[in-house]
């Protein structure tokens, strides 16, 4: 998967944390939230990442501009390694690769203006005050559908897809390479829910945008991403363009969400995989294939060895962690 | 900013801050504003004695210690309040009072402040090592008696002298009631410093702390330009709050003779008066007990309606 064109390449990487106990704080286990994570992403395309609550996703994409440190592995952007870049380059990656959050009701400062909010990267970052940041600011407010004169508002003046648009508007203001999405979306109504959707595709186009898009919902992701990602227990189970990966499922735990998407045409419903059994404890996780507790295809070399995401049977491109999949 | 953009700024619409909404609220309760009136009578009055004192001026309200009648005269027409064991007014020994335990009310909040913020914010965002030695540190000096700690401040201070010539400061010598606000600004940062620990933790984990981080906001920018204007309305309220327990405890120190001698305060009044009631003089004492009952109760209503104005999510409906 290595290419010249990848923006950001991320190779094995391996976030745990550790647990500790009593009154010497020793270490007693690892929680192994991301474990083993490759994959890249090419300039202007957008990468989906999904998978169901607690696997993960959001300690990637955290872990990807080093707010949680990682354990193992290489974040490779630009060809600068992120996580061992020092605090300069540290500094300057920070330019390039901005985040936009899930909860537009915890993610802007109470206490600070719209402006303030908005105009504090380029503070922070490039030192500009007075009305050339004003104006600055004022201009992308306007770009992303918020009428300029907000600028003095405070955020608990606004509803929550307002809101997000200033998350949106904050996140891109440094004119970033890099848009690390942390579902963006379902925090907000299905209406809005869309508008932000077609925002940030729209910007996509006027800034040449790469995003990483983090979601749980498969309807949104199909719409809006190029590569998909479907994440279990901190790894890739499976990985493939979007179209292939919708029409041709081959990991069973993609089957089983793939089942559960909500159709409005009768004809496409299809027959609907129930789920069976629990996610495992990340504490102790099985030493197979973390799916197999739950997996209707379960045989003996599952729950003993652990199956390496590789391309299967043929398909171009598609890739899969199954002992099943031929 | 440049004037071109002061300008601009000013045809768009303000928005409603979080402190103007609070402050909006505040307005609407009108015990709270009859009480901030009556603390504002208190605040003038001690603005105006330092500023004639300062100036010299020769205000017959502020001379508390000229004889204006003979011993232990009732109240009357002639002396409001009557007269102590000197034949000095009363009146003019509470109005002047109000000085002594104002200032140290202030300067003791002032302290404690100054060294409660600051660690308990820098303890719950750095948490680790740092704020287990800051926690340690207050939860030792909160166990002991507090009366009993201020005390033995007050006694260990007493009489000392700081040594501020390297700062071209002069020596500060410590005495009336330089140590009794030391003594209690240095005891009572305890509980503010647990306050801001607790809400910076809660704070701290919130996204717009890890967005201010994510595009490379420093530890002191995130500390003083995110964190502290969020828990900063619970700093105004417990300084309010406090304020009427920092009197108390200046009360207590002048009445059990640590405090201010040469000078009168409330509890130096009431120190004096406690022999002079069983005889039938019950004029000091009621003045004094009245001047800080009333500052006391208004501070005390005050503060509450800040904290709901403030705080809303924690009114109790």
């Amino acid at each position: 998967m290595v290419n010249a064109n990848n923006l950001l390449a991320v190779s094995n990487l391996k976030t745990y944390f550790a647990i500790k106990k009593g009154l010497l704080r020793r270490t007693v286990g690892y929680v192994k939230a991301v474990d083993g994570i490759s994959f890249s992403i090419e300039k202007g395309q957008t990468l989906g990442l999904v998978g169901e609550s607690g696997c993960g996703k959001t300690t990637v994409a955290r872990s990807i501009i080093r707010l949680v440190p990682a354990t193992a592995g290489q974040v490779i952007f630009e060809q600068t390694n992120v996580l061992s870049a020092d605090r300069k380059r540290l500094g300057k990656l920070r330019r390039d690769i901005s985040l936009i959050f899930q909860d537009p009701f915890s993610s802007l400062n109470p206490r600070m203006t719209v402006g303030n909010i908005v105009g504090e990267p380029l503070k922070v970052q490039k030192g500009l005050a007075g009305s050339e940041l004003t104006e600055k600011v004022a201009a992308l407010l306007s770009k992303v559908g918020l009428s300029p004169d907000h600028i003095n508002s405070y955020p608990h003046e606004f509803s929550g897809g307002q809101r997000q648009r200033i998350g949106v508007a904050r996140a891109l203001v440094l004119e970033p390479k890099l848009v690390i999405c942390d579902e963006p979306v379902s925090a907000l109504d299905v209406s809005i829910q869309s508008q932000i959707l077609n925002l940030l595709k729209d910007l996509q186009e006027d800034f040449g945008l790469t995003y990483l898009f983090i979601a749980h919902d498969l309807a949104v992701v199909e719409f809006f991403c190029d590569v998909v990602a479907v994440m279990y227990m901190g790894r890739i189970v499976e990985l493939a363009a979007a179209e292939e990966l919708y029409e041709n499922p081959l990991h069973p735990y993609t089957r089983i969400l793939m089942s559960a998407i909500p159709r409005v045409e009768p004809t496409l419903r299809g027959q609907r995989i129930p789920s069976a059994g629990e996610v495992p404890s990340a504490l102790n996780p099985p030493s197979g294939c973390a799916f197999a507790q739950r997996c209707p295809l379960v045989e003996q070399v599952c729950l003993k060895q652990m199956p390496i995401l590789e391309e299967k049977g043929g398909y171009k491109e598609h890739f899969v962690a199954c002992w099943k999949c031929q | 900013m440049n004037e071109q953009d002061v300008k601009h700024n000013k045809e768009l619409p303000k928005g409603r801050s979080l402190w103007g909404d609070g402050l909006r609220r505040l307005r609407k309760h009108k015990l709270a504003m009859v009480s901030l009136g009556i603390i504002a009578v208190y605040l003038l009055l001690t603005g105006f004695i330092y500023i004639a004192e300062l100036f010299d001026c020769q205000f017959e309200l502020i001379k508390w210690d000229a004889k204006v009648g003979s011993e232990y005269e009732p109240p009357g027409a002639e002396n409001v309040f009557g007269t102590d064991f000197l034949g000095r007014s009363v009146l003019r020994k509470t109005l002047y009072g109000a000085k002594v335990s104002i200032t140290v009310a202030f300067w003791a909040s002032v302290i404690s402040l100054v060294i409660g913020v600051p660690l308990g914010a820098i303890a719950g965002y750095f948490r680790g090592v740092i704020d287990e030695i800051i926690v340690w540190l207050y939860t030792t000096l909160s166990s002991i008696p507090y009366i009993l700690l201020i005390l033995a401040f007050a006694l260990v201070l007493k009489g000392k002298t700081i040594n501020l010539e390297w700062a071209g400061l002069g020596t500060i010598e410590l005495a009336g009631i330089t140590t009794v606000y030391l003594a209690i600004g240095l005891t009572s940062w305890v509980g503010i410093c647990r306050l801001i620990r607790g809400e910076v933790v809660k704070h701290k984990e919130r996204d717009y702390i890890l967005a201010a981080k994510s595009y490379g906001c420093s530890n002191s920018r995130i500390i003083f330009k995110h964190l502290i204007p969020n828990v900063f309305h619970l700093v105004i309220i417990s300084f309010s709050l406090r304020f009427v327990s920092f009197i108390q405890a200046e009360v207590i120190l002048s009445f059990l003779g640590l405090g201010e001698k040469n000078r009168p305060s409330w509890g130096a009044m009431i120190d004096a008066a406690r022999l002079d009631l069983p005889k039938g003089y019950w004029w000091e004492m009621t003045a004094a007990t009245a001047a800080i009952f009333f500052i006391s109760l208004a501070l005390n209503i005050f503060g509450d309606a800040l904290r709901d104005a403030l705080d809303p999510k924690l009114r109790v409906q």
